[in-house]
């Protein structure tokens, strides 16, 4: 099975156009074939959440997602929620301040997660948090962490759309 | 008493010793630019995959692996017929068999997923797809599948291990009061997030590996005593790590198969290891089985205590887990007999994961102390004070610093302990029995020697440069706190450089030794370097400090000057421009001055050969700790909860409270997973690991986990460690699975014994 196929993949805003066997998932063109290694592999089989990354807005676990499923589909990646000019997302700056993470390597798909948590309205409470955050294992145990970082994020953001809207 | 409050903003106090920095390298964690070790770009890169047992015990006759090389870009297959050239390389303590001969793909089978074949292709998808196509015939061995194996048998009593003072069985008997149980505990796997695997690449003699490494050096020497070249030519390049609880401490098998493959294609190659093969590919926390027997008079005044435990190991190693690690030094007792043997099973050799020991010993003595408190009717922690030990009674030393007792008085304050029904099954909410439990923990100070480099540039930075590693214990950011305090520059112009096997030597991250130790190295090193940037000033001839007539200078905030405020002051960028110096470099380690020379040094830096344990000085070293675990148990269900949970630690001083409290909150979380979740379970039929992976290996998960208040009552150890602190790393894990049976005991008054504490042990 070497035949390999022709993908125009739209990963954080920009096309990538890359020749892939069609079974390779969108988590190995990511990190093998398109040097984007921010997105983790914890267990390839859908069990960890580190792979996690947002296709048109959702979250998917891109371990069990074929790259050839996502073309003409907006992906973004743990590289892609920053601003442009480096300036760090919400989620991200309440992840250092409360050192939501310790070996870093679930980070960017708790990350993922909870940007994706918030937006979907999910972080109204500590245990709704816990409750949507538990898809993304974390074995240091930063859990409590999270929760805090995930909570004063969406009020950061809240706080936003409000001002926003008024 | 310091109560952890998390703080929004920071202060410049925080860059200090102490201070609550920021993790140091958390942007390029969050941004996701940290760079582990299967991410490195290569040129060329053929990857490997490995192709495990399906039997426990046998022999390897023959493997067609005809199809697998014809397949589709396949570029070598490894089999056990092919013979790799390699020797047999030290063990930990540096010592190493002569002439022995290594075979990472062995033909005598020792246990179910041992790895036999190594295919590697152009493509990982095509490495696996031929992987398939392997067909092993194989000649069957009778096997041991667990310690619960009828044929296992009692196993081996390590004479080595046995402790004993007074006249244990005696008092014993003479007891008033006597309690006798058996605790059992299951295997347990690291599951750190990121899975074991490692990429090659040979440069003429030269190999560099780019492997996730609790210990650089440690597997640089493995490396080259395999592939029979030097020390200086191995590089193990690791800056970061994706956790490793133990299991990254040391070269296994399928890096020699990697290796071996690179230099076989002449290209790099990368392997890796699958989450279900992490399973086999090295060993987990042994299962293990302990009998308890405590005497004590009617008042509760502990008599005698009884010990025997067991563990599994593998067939070719004898590796004990110490169920009488933390039982001799709880608790003030006249009499002690402990015992502690192996059982040989067809498994991987088990391994060291988290508190290796210390936990599941303090699981059987905390749990005993509470059922004999139950028999005393007696309040726990009333138990547990009246038997305070005044001095480690092992050792007959006194202690260093022991705050067991503030850590139980001022954790159970803010629990609330004192409003405890003390009687079983005496509080509920609805539907829901409430249970009160408590347990202590605790793990030795280990301590090693180290060493560092400290780079001053003329650019303004400052760079610490250590082979040490950075898991997510915090080592870059209490580097970077420890060199500015000490260097006196502002931590924002300090960068700090680990993880590489070429960089100075440092302890394993392992045993809860490298913090005390590597800070120490760099302290010296920082106080070597400000003392030479003092003595450069003073007397270069380009020197604008030469003439000022001072004995010595000042370095503050990254500038140079006279002590009384009179006289020049520059930035160190600044000095070294006048002085027309590109840089001030200085190296220090922390090994005695009659151990410096090189091989000194190298044996410090790969082996285990100066290590210190905890009663090697003066006194006896141990971090402490106190769980108080409030559990609701669903009484239709049995279904367990931790509801909420306050921890009490006696570290000595903390070189960074927020990378501290995360150590200890993920000590704690693993113990809740190993008290309600974690279990590996064994098919008895062919002994195979059958929930090898995270869905069926169960861990926890966030909405596992309540709050958890983390109290520090330590006051600074020096003797413990240069700075002042003891480990923190592990002893967070140790006593929590106590403290969550003995509060499913007091909500359900059902005791459960063996781990974990699963609904249908309590239906």
């Amino acid at each position: 099975m070497a035949r390999t196929i022709h993908l125009d993949l739209d990963i954080n805003g920009k096309t990538h156009g890359l020749d892939v066997e069609p079974r390779v998932t969108l988590l190995d063109a990511l990190r093998e074939h398109l040097a984007l290694t921010g997105t983790k592999k914890g267990c390839d089989q859908g069990q960890c959440g580190a792979c996690t990354c947002h296709v048109d807005g959702e979250r998917v676990l891109s371990c069990l997602t074929l790259a050839a499923q996502v073309e003409g589909r907006q992906v973004t990646t743990i590289e892609g929620i920053a601003g442009d000019d480096g300036t760090l997302h919400v989620v991200q700056r309440a992840f250092l301040e409360h050192d939501a993470f310790q070996c870093g390597y679930c980070t960017p798909g708790q990350i993922m997660s909870a940007v994706a948590c918030i937006r979907e309205g999910h972080a109204g409470s500590d245990a709704e948090i816990r409750e949507y955050m538990s898809g993304n294992l974390c074995r240091c145990g930063a859990y409590i962490s999270i929760v805090a970082a995930v909570r004063d994020a969406a009020a950061t953001l809240g706080a936003g759309q409000k001002a926003e809207a008024a | 008493m310091t109560i952890l409050e998390p703080r929004k903003h920071g202060s410049a106090a925080d860059g200090m010793v102490g201070g609550r920095l920021s993790r140091f390298e958390g942007e390029l964690k969050i941004t996701g630019n940290a760079t582990y070790a299967l991410e490195y770009p290569l040129e060329n890169l053929a990857h490997a995959v490995l192709v495990q047992s399906t039997i426990a015990a046998g022999r390897v006759v023959s493997v067609d692996a005809a199809a697998a090389r014809a397949a589709a870009g396949v570029l070598l297959v490894l089999t056990p017929e092919d013979e790799l050239g390699l020797m047999t390389a030290s063990d930990w303590f540096g010592n190493r068999s002569e002439n022995q001969p290594f075979h990472p793909l062995p033909k005598v089978v020792r246990y179910n997923g041992e790895s036999i074949v190594a295919v590697i292709a152009e493509s990982r998808e095509q490495a696996i797809e031929a992987a398939k196509l392997i067909r092993i015939t194989y000649e069957e061995a009778p096997a041991v599948a667990d310690m619960d194996d009828p044929k296992a048998g009692e196993g081996k009593l390590l004479d080595a291990m046995t402790v004993e003072w007074g006249d244990a069985e005696k008092a014993l008997a003479a007891s008033a009061v006597r309690i006798e149980a058996e605790y059992r505990t299951p295997r347990e796997y690291h599951v750190a997030m990121e899975p074991h695997g490692l990429t090659a690449q040979w440069d003429g003699d030269q190999l560099t590996v780019w492997e996730p490494s609790q210990w650089t050096h440690g597997m640089a020497r493995t490396y080259a005593e395999w592939f029979g070249i030097a020390l200086d030519d191995v590089r193990i390049v690791s800056p970061f790590i994706g956790g490793g609880f133990g299991s990254k401490g040391g070269a296994l098998a399928y890096g020699a198969v990697a290796v071996a493959a690179a230099k076989k294609l002449g290209r790099p190659v990368r392997l890796a290891v699958s989450r279900p093969q992490n399973f086999t590919s090295y060993g987990g926390r042994a299962a293990t089985h302990q009998t308890i027997a405590l005497g004590a008079t009617q008042e509760g005044v502990l008599q005698a205590i009884v010990h025997r435990g067991a563990s599994e190991t593998s067939t070719y190693m004898d590796y004990p887990e110490q169920t009488g690690a933390a039982t001799p030094i709880l608790y003030k007792v006249e009499n002690f007999s402990s015992q502690t043997r192996v059982v040989p099973v067809n498994a991987v050799t088990p391994g060291a994961l988290r508190g290796p020991g210390k936990n599941p010993s303090a699981y059987g003595i905390e749990s005993a102390i509470d059922e004999l408190a139950h028999k005393l009717s007696m309040d726990p922690l009333e138990l547990r004070l009246k038997n305070y030990a005044d001095h480690d009674y092992q050792s007959g030393k006194p202690w260093s610093t022991r705050r067991l007792r503030e850590a139980l008085t001022e954790g159970s304050a803010a629990f609330g302990w004192a409003g405890r029904r003390h009687e079983p099954r005496s509080m509920r909410d609805g539907k829901a029995l409430i249970g009160w439990g408590l347990g202590c923990g605790t793990f030795p100070v280990i301590r090693a020697p180290s060493s560092a480099m400290i780079r001053v540039l003329r650019s303004g930075r400052v760079e610490v440069v250590s082979g040490a590693i950075d898991m997510g214990q915090g080592t870059y950011t209490i580097l970077a706190q420890t060199a500015a305090e000490a260097l006196g520059v502002s931590i924002d112009q300090v960068d700090v450089v680990l993880g590489d096997s070429r960089l100075p030597g440092s302890a394993i991250a392992g045993g809860s030794m490298l913090a005390g130790s590597i800070t120490g190295a760099v302290h010296k090193t920082a106080n070597a370097a400000r003392e030479e940037i003092v003595g450069l000033a003073l007397n270069d001839p380009n020197s604008p400090f030469r003439d000022t007539g001072a004995n010595t200078l000042v370095v503050s905030e990254g500038r140079i000057s006279v002590a009384s405020g009179d006289g020049p002051s520059m930035t160190l960028s600044d000095l070294l421009s006048a002085v027309g110096r590109d840089a001030l470099e200085v190296t220090r380690n922390t090994l005695p001055d009659d151990a410096q020379s090189a091989t000194d040094r190298s044996n410090a830096w790969t082996s285990m050969g100066r290590v210190q344990g905890p009663t090697m000085g003066d006194t006896s070293m141990h971090s402490w700790c106190a769980h108080f675990v409030e559990v609701r148990v669903d009484e239709d269900f049995g279904t367990v909860r931790v509801s909420r949970m306050v921890s009490a630690f006696d570290c000595g001083r903390l070189y960074n409270p927020k990378m501290v409290e995360s150590q200890w909150r993920g000590g704690i979380i693993m113990g809740i997973g190993q008290a309600l979740l974690e279990e590996g379970l064994v098919d008895p039929r062919n002994a195979r690991t059958i929930n090898n992976n995270v869905g069926d290996y169960l861990v926890p998960t966030n909405s596992d986990i309540p709050d958890i208040e983390v109290i520090s009552v330590g006051v600074p150890d020096y003797e413990a460690s240069a700075l002042g602190g003891k480990g923190v790393g592990e002893v967070g894990i140790v006593g929590v699975a106590p403290a969550i049976a003995n509060a499913v005991f007091h909500a359900t008054g059902k005791r459960v014994r063996d781990l974990p504490i699963t609904l249908e042990k309590l239906m």
